[in-house]
């Protein structure tokens, strides 16, 4: 019989909930915009791409009586055209603006999300100096009483501008021409990058640039491409650095050694990673040392890194979401991949994931080892 | 100016109250006559004083088309019809036709006995009404009158769910009604062909969302089914008799065997009775595997769904401990399902999944509202402890289905209908730039009007044809040609004939339009040397121009004949006699000045263009029939008009 039909039997043992929507364009972006809404973008170079902000079913965000809500739909609160691709969106918190970054990667740009209609409008653009053909610069956003953007497609571009004053308030003035791959905030003053290389470093703006960092070559030094995220920041001690390697290496790090990783593992992902662009690699914010990892195949898997120490080597996740191989497209290729995918805030099992064929999952998988 | 106007009747922006009124060439036609199923008072009609403030709607109104059975779309005819007065035609499809009735009345019964409403149609009014009603066949076209004709098209939802398109000659509008671009288990997929109406209109309601796919909706329901059933409840799903519990019995039937149900799913008798007779009537309605399951003399010969009846049920309920049970009627509101609910409410281990939406009033509405307490008939209290759960299965077009279906019918307009414009202007630019239409959405009460340019269809005379063809290069786009004939209407019908075919149909003589005008020169040689001193003149300015001396001495420019001659009383004046076509006006009345002007070498200047006003032409009766003389105070001169004698000339 039907593969897709087998898979829904099964899907009703392994999820507690699952919803599928396609959009109108695939999405390499999936931002939250409070709890209850997620910004996606379309990355086409030759067609104008769709910025939409969805509000998600009612059911996902009530507490109570959940069976009497029985709406399933995403709703497009909002919508604007973008005539580029775009890569990265970023929303500045307490406000109505949007950055997002794309190619060609020489300017970034801010749009208004309209207040009495559900218009996403394009307000401005942030000059980027470093012109590189197809080099995009990497966005992430500090969010204190004077919003800056902190922007960069390399180490030595690396700048904190602030957004209405467009004053550069930091920069890294290095003269490393590295490549990033992924930059993130933790507080008013630090931030986190990674670089292609694997190369990490934590920094604190408030000094001349001197990050922490593990300047030796990364934890495997052959070619691959790296990415990384910075888990609960701030909240004690233990390895809150996640490092995803193409070669499908996962490795865990303390902010206070980044030198010598806490555990290294190898994932059983199909290697190499078609895209290494869209390997990403995300804690999950309701549940302790979990960790989900996507950008190899059409599934995001997700790991218990709770009793990972030197030791282990070779790991099994927790659970593969296999959504997207079942139930998009109709068993002909090519194969979906996964581009991005994020977890819930508040829901602690709740994930959604995108693929490059515009499929868009909302999932609640069910911890087969927790006890009936 | 030719146009249609659009007017959506109805308030309130949630789904409810769908009436819209179009006005397509000076026909007027009403579409669908929707209740709003959340007041109770006058608002939940539309409002029809919209339509005409004095005047009989009859005499107004064309015609009304309902486009499905839906409450929100027929649930306000009766009242239209019978209390506030239509007598004109009601237009739906067959199942519509069989089915509104029926719906009617139940919600007839539960507004004037459950809710004790007063100003209610009644049950006669019902029958009335629906004598009004002319069904048609899908694709059919029906003539309404001589001028509007409309069609129906298959538009999934619901059963007998059909979109309208409405043509007055070139003029149409098509309405979609609800609609739904993904097929169903029992039913198929909208479907338009290119028929590329003037306008769209189509509900906005469902525009700004992205659906959920079948498959989950599916699982969702697979899954509180087998939750409960796992856990030693019982399932009880109440029902309609026709649609939704086709499509989730086929659902369970499918997955049954895989899920290791291992209980029977009951269908109650009196459903199947009902919606096997509807379903062998309507079975082109429904999509190819449902007719490929007819071939079997049972719609419910299903392996694991069986049927109960009334008497039998406490037998057989006995037999087996978890049973799923399909029954009549879906709000609960009476009969069995409402019977079962109460049996099974006070235990938390059962669930009731009510697949639609329920009238304010029944058991149904007050349990999907949240209330755990009920009360009963004789004052009893039903504490309902059984799980509630209300699935939304009715398949609504999402952005993309109206996209799809845009795409399809190639409209040159689009209408969207109970939208918050603020709410919708991405919509709106999306369908304008990706489709190249225009996108109209208009609040409930405003009017949008439309211009159209309707082509007229003219046939040519094949004899024009051929004489514009023998004079060169053939017409093209970039450079159309001037093409002059002669039109003639007659009843409704158009043609182009040339001027000769004209006259000779309408059985009158040509007339040739001759300007004859006299001018005196001062020139004492013969009349024959005067006319080859004007010959030479003329040909050595009018470079452009043919210019000929005849052998009987006249001159003639293109179609301009110029004679001298000597008038008896005065030989040292020669008269010369300048005549032309009216066609040559321009030439003629330039070669008079230049000839009143004597010898002039000089270049002739340019002239502007003299029309027959600014020659101050006018037509004066002067001498014998035959004769017209034409007064030219311009040129100072007396232009003989040739007319011949039966024709009348007005000036």
């Amino acid at each position: 019989m039907d593969p897709g039909d087998d898979w829904l039997v099964e899907s009703l043992r392994l999820y507690q909930d699952f919803y599928a929507f396609d959009l109108s364009g695939a999405t390499r972006v999936l931002e939250w915009i409070d709890d209850k809404g997620v910004f996606v973008a379309g990355y086409e170079s030759l067609k104008k791409n769709e910025i939409l902000h969805l509000k998600l079913p009612l059911r996902l965000s009530v507490k109570e009586n959940k069976g009497l809500f029985p709406e399933r739909d995403f709703k497009v609160r909002h919508g604007g055209f973008s005539d580029r691709s775009i890569f990265d969106l970023k929303h500045v918190p307490h406000t109505r603006l949007l950055v997002t970054s794309g190619l060609p990667g020489c300017y970034l740009q801010v749009w208004q999300v309209a207040e009495d209609s559900d218009v996403i409008k394009a307000a401005s653009t942030i000059a980027v100096h470093e012109k590189e053909e197809s080099l995009w610069p990497r966005v992430a956003v500090f969010s204190t009483m004077a919003p800056g953007v902190l922007h960069g497609a390399r180490l030595r571009s690396l700048q904190v501008v602030d957004l209405e004053s467009r004053k550069t308030t930091y920069t890294s003035d290095v003269s490393d021409s590295e490549e990033l791959s992924s930059l993130q905030v933790l507080d008013a003053d630090t931030f986190a990058f990674c670089c292609a290389s694997g190369r990490l470093g934590l920094v604190d703006t408030r000094q001349k640039w001197a990050p922490l960092e593990n300047r030796s070559p990364g934890p495997g030094s052959g070619g691959e491409r790296w990415c990384a995220e910075v888990g609960s920041w701030g909240q004690g001690p233990g390895p809150s650095i996640a490092s995803l390697g193409s070669d499908g290496r996962l490795c865990l790090l303390d902010p206070r050694d980044l030198c010598h990783p806490v555990s290294s593992v190898q994932c059983p992902v199909s290697v190499p990673s078609p895209d290494p662009e869209l390997l990403r690699v995300t804690w999950a914010p309701g549940l302790k040392s979990c960790l989900a990892i996507s950008g190899f195949d059409g599934t995001v898997q997700v790991y218990d890194a709770t009793s990972w120490d030197g030791t282990r080597s070779q790991v099994e996740p927790l659970f593969t979401h296999r959504g997207h191989i079942f139930l998009d497209g109709n068993g002909m290729d090519p194969a979906p991949l996964v581009t991005t995918h994020t977890w819930h805030p508040c829901r602690p099992r709740t994930l959604l994931s995108a693929t490059n064929d515009a499929s868009l999952h909302v999932w609640d998988w069910v911890d087969l080892r927790a006890p009936h | 100016m030719p146009e249609i106007r659009v007017t959506p009747l109805g308030a309130g922006q949630d789904v409810g109250r769908s009436c819209i009124l179009v006005s397509i060439a000076g026909k007027n036609v009403m579409l669908d006559c929707g209740m709003h199923m959340g007041f109770n008072d006058d608002r939940r009609f539309p409002d029809f004083s919209y339509i005409t403030q004095n005047g009989r709607l009859t005499d107004f109104l064309d015609c009304v088309i309902i486009s499905h059975f839906h409450l929100d779309h027929c649930g306000a005819l009766p009242y239209f019809s019978e209390m506030v007065g239509y007598d004109g035609p009601i237009y739906m499809t067959h199942p519509t036709q069989a089915i509104c009735p029926i719906l009617l009345e139940d919600y007839r019964k539960i507004a004037v006995d459950k809710k004790g409403e007063a100003n209610f149609f009644t049950s006669q009014m019902i029958k009335d009404c629906m004598k009004k009603v002319v069904a048609v066949h899908l694709h059919q076209t029906v003539q309404v009158d001589d001028e509007l004709e409309i069609k129906a098209y298959y538009a999934g939802h619901v059963l007998g769910a059909a979109m309208f398109q409405i043509k007055v000659g070139s003029e149409s509008v098509v309405y979609t009604g609800d609609y739904n671009m993904t097929p169903d288990r029992h039913l198929g997929a909208a479907w338009i062909d290119k028929c590329r109406p003037n306008l769209l209109i189509t509900e906005s309601t469902y525009a700004t969302t992205i659906r959920d796919s079948k498959r989950c909706r599916e699982r969702d329901f697979l899954k509180k089914v087998h939750e409960t059933v796992e856990r030693g409840g019982k399932v009880l799903i109440p029902v309609f008799a026709l649609g939704r519990a086709q499509e989730l019995c086929i659902l369970l039937e499918t997955f049954w065997e895989r899920m290791n149900l291992k209980v029977p799913i009951y269908f109650s008798t009196g459903l199947t009775e009902k919606a096997n007779h509807y379903y062998k009537l309507f079975i082109p309605w429904t999509n190819q595997k449902i007719r490929k399951t007819f071939v079997q003399r049972n719609m419910f010969e299903f392996k694991h769904i069986k049927a109960f009846d009334r008497w039998g049920w406490g037998a057989s309920a006995a037999l087996t401990p978890h049973p799923v049970v399909f029954a009549t009627p879906g709000m609960l509101h009476a009969g069995q399902s409402l019977q079962i609910f109460r049996k099974w409410a006070g235990n938390e281990k059962n669930m009731v999944i009510m697949p639609g939406y329920c009238v304010q009033g029944t058991v149904g509405h007050k349990i999907l509202s949240g209330q755990r307490k009920l009360e009963m008939e004789g004052r009893q209290v039903l504490e309902v402890k059984m799980q509630v759960e209300y699935m939304s299965f009715s398949a609504h077009a999402d952005a993309k289905g109206i996209m799809q279906l845009v795409g399809q019918a190639e409209p040159e307009s689009v209408l969207l209908v109970h939208g918050e414009a603020k709410k919708m202007e991405f919509l709106k630019q999306k369908i304008e730039q990706e489709l190249r239409v225009s996108c109209y959405m208009p609040a409930n009460g405003e009017t949008v009007t439309l211009p159209t340019s309707p082509s007229i269809p003219v046939g040519i005379s094949l004899g024009l044809l051929k004489r514009e063809m023998a004079q060169g290069l053939l017409p093209d786009a970039k450079k159309p040609r001037l093409l002059h004939g002669t039109l003639i209407m007659k009843d409704s019908n158009f043609r182009l004939v040339s001027s000769e075919q004209a006259l000779k149909e309408l059985g009158l003589a040509e007339h040739q339009l001759r300007f004859t005008c006299r001018v005196h020169l001062h020139d004492t040689r013969k009349e024959q040397e005067t006319a080859l001193r004007v010959y030479s003149h003329l040909k050595s300015i009018l470079k452009d121009h043919c210019v000929q001396h005849l052998p009987d001495g006249s001159v003639t420019v293109e179609s301009i004949l110029i004679q001298a001659a000597a008038p008896s009383e005065d030989p040292g004046t020669k008269v010369l006699l300048v005549s032309w076509t009216y066609q040559d006006e321009e030439l003629g009345s330039f070669l008079t000045s230049l000839l009143k002007k004597g010898r002039q070498l000089t270049q002739p200047p340019p002239l502007p263009s003299p029309s027959w006003t600014d020659l101050g032409l006018h037509f004066r009766t002067v001498g014998a029939v035959g004769e017209q003389t034409l007064q030219v105070p311009s040129l100072g001169t007396e232009a003989l008009c040739h007319v011949p004698a039966q024709a009348a000339v007005s000036s």
